[in-house]
């Protein structure tokens, strides 16, 4: 049975996953990710989870934010923010500026 | 300086060398599992324990080292076979392919660490005490290790608990020479150097691992009852399968002839 693997680097970051481990169950899976994933990187946590509990949507199969215009989305689309009061909006507007350019939009 | 020998050692030397010879051997036991483990993930989960043991080998000999001027080949390279303390236990060649020997050498060892540890952090010699805690931390996981392997091992019945079984039968006798007194038992708890006679040790011992083996079903030899093996280790006799093993692990160092061997991070390194 295959355990995917999520990594904490420290405490309040996100889990991330790095990996599997094959385990018969969830307690062996977890004593062989500790050495497997938690030796060398620094770690706070690990979560395992069974392979085929995790859902899976592909690109293949649907139009990630559709297909037609939705810049109204942009946080840039309003006119004369000074995005340096807001740590969000100018994250926002960049995340959106890179989103754009894969997409080939811009 | 001259080779440490059982019998003519300091109490701390001689609490020291057992301590050292114990998780050496053991550790070059476990490693010939590399690359034959039943998975990956067993493969690397063992040889993440051997390193840990072969790390607390280390901090036990650098004592030797650094408190009785002892020189690495005294201790380990160039030492006669018949002077190492080592339980017989560690030493005992592992029945080819037999998953449930190590398991089960695994348990009944790290169980007999935990108590020794515990009787050793309140050491009147204060560098044993502060090391103790380091290696505490780490064979928390070893006993994890082995008992989740236990318990899955004898859940199903069939030939993996015959092996269980069958190790069982064959290692519990080697298991109580961990507990077989050097010559200056009397010494070392007198001193303060342990602050529990290994009697009381192997007491605890008993009350924990029996129990639990029980419990998974697994008939446990009567300790009164047992034929003892001959070779207790701790006055430097040993099995038959000791040789070998001593000649392997220091083939490499006699083949290249080394006049000082490398260690990590050192400047031979």
């Amino acid at each position: 049975m295959i355990w995917e693997v999520f990594r904490q680097e420290e405490a309040g970051d996100r889990h991330t996953h790095c990996g599997n481990v094959h385990a018969p169950d969830r307690e062996m899976a977890l004593l062989f990710a500790q050495i497997q994933h938690g030796r060398r990187m620094q770690t706070n946590s690990l979560w395992v989870a069974p392979s085929d509990e995790i859902g899976e949507v592909d690109a293949d199969e649907t139009e990630f934010g559709g297909t037609t215009d939705k810049s109204y989305r942009w946080a840039i689309t309003y006119n004369e923010i000074d995005a340096s009061f807001a740590e969000e909006v100018a994250e926002s507007e960049a995340e959106q500026e890179e989103a754009a350019e894969k997409r080939g939009d811009v | 300086m001259a080779q440490p020998a059982p019998g003519d050692l300091s109490p701390v030397e001689a609490q020291l060398l057992r301590l050292a010879d114990d998780e050496y051997v053991l550790a070059e036991r476990y490693t010939e599992w590399q690359i034959f483990a039943p998975t990956p993930e067993a493969d690397l989960a063992l040889a993440n324990i051997a390193q840990d043991e072969f790390g607390h080998a280390r901090l036990w000999y650098d004592l030797l080292q650094d408190e009785f001027g002892y020189e690495e080949p005294d201790l380990l390279w160039e030492r006669d076979p018949g002077n190492f303390v080592h339980s017989p236990l560690v030493e005992l060649e592992t029945p080819d392919g037999d998953w449930a020997d190590t398991v089960v050498r695994s348990y009944l060892y790290d169980v007999a660490e935990r108590l020794r540890l515990d009787a050793l952090a309140d050491s009147s010699f204060d560098p044993i005490a502060d090391r103790v805690r380091k290696v505490q931390s780490e064979e928390g996981y070893h006993r994890e290790h082995a008992q989740s392997w236990l318990d899955r091992l004898t859940g199903g019945g069939g030939d993996a608990h015959r092996r269980v079984q069958s190790a069982v039968d064959r290692l519990f006798p080697y298991a109580l020479t961990l507990f077989a007194p050097t010559a200056n038992e009397d010494e070392i708890v007198a001193a303060g150097v342990r602050t529990r006679a290994l009697a009381d040790v192997r007491a605890d011992w008993l009350d924990e691992v029996v129990p639990y083996l029980e419990s998974l079903d697994v008939v446990v030899p009567d300790p009164s009852a047992v034929s003892h093996p001959d070779e207790v280790g701790r006055d430097g006799s040993h099995t038959g399968d000791w040789a070998a093993l001593h000649e392997e692990f220091t083939a490499t160092y006699h083949e290249l002839g080394f006049d000082d061997p490398a260690t990590l991070r050192s400047e031979n390194a």
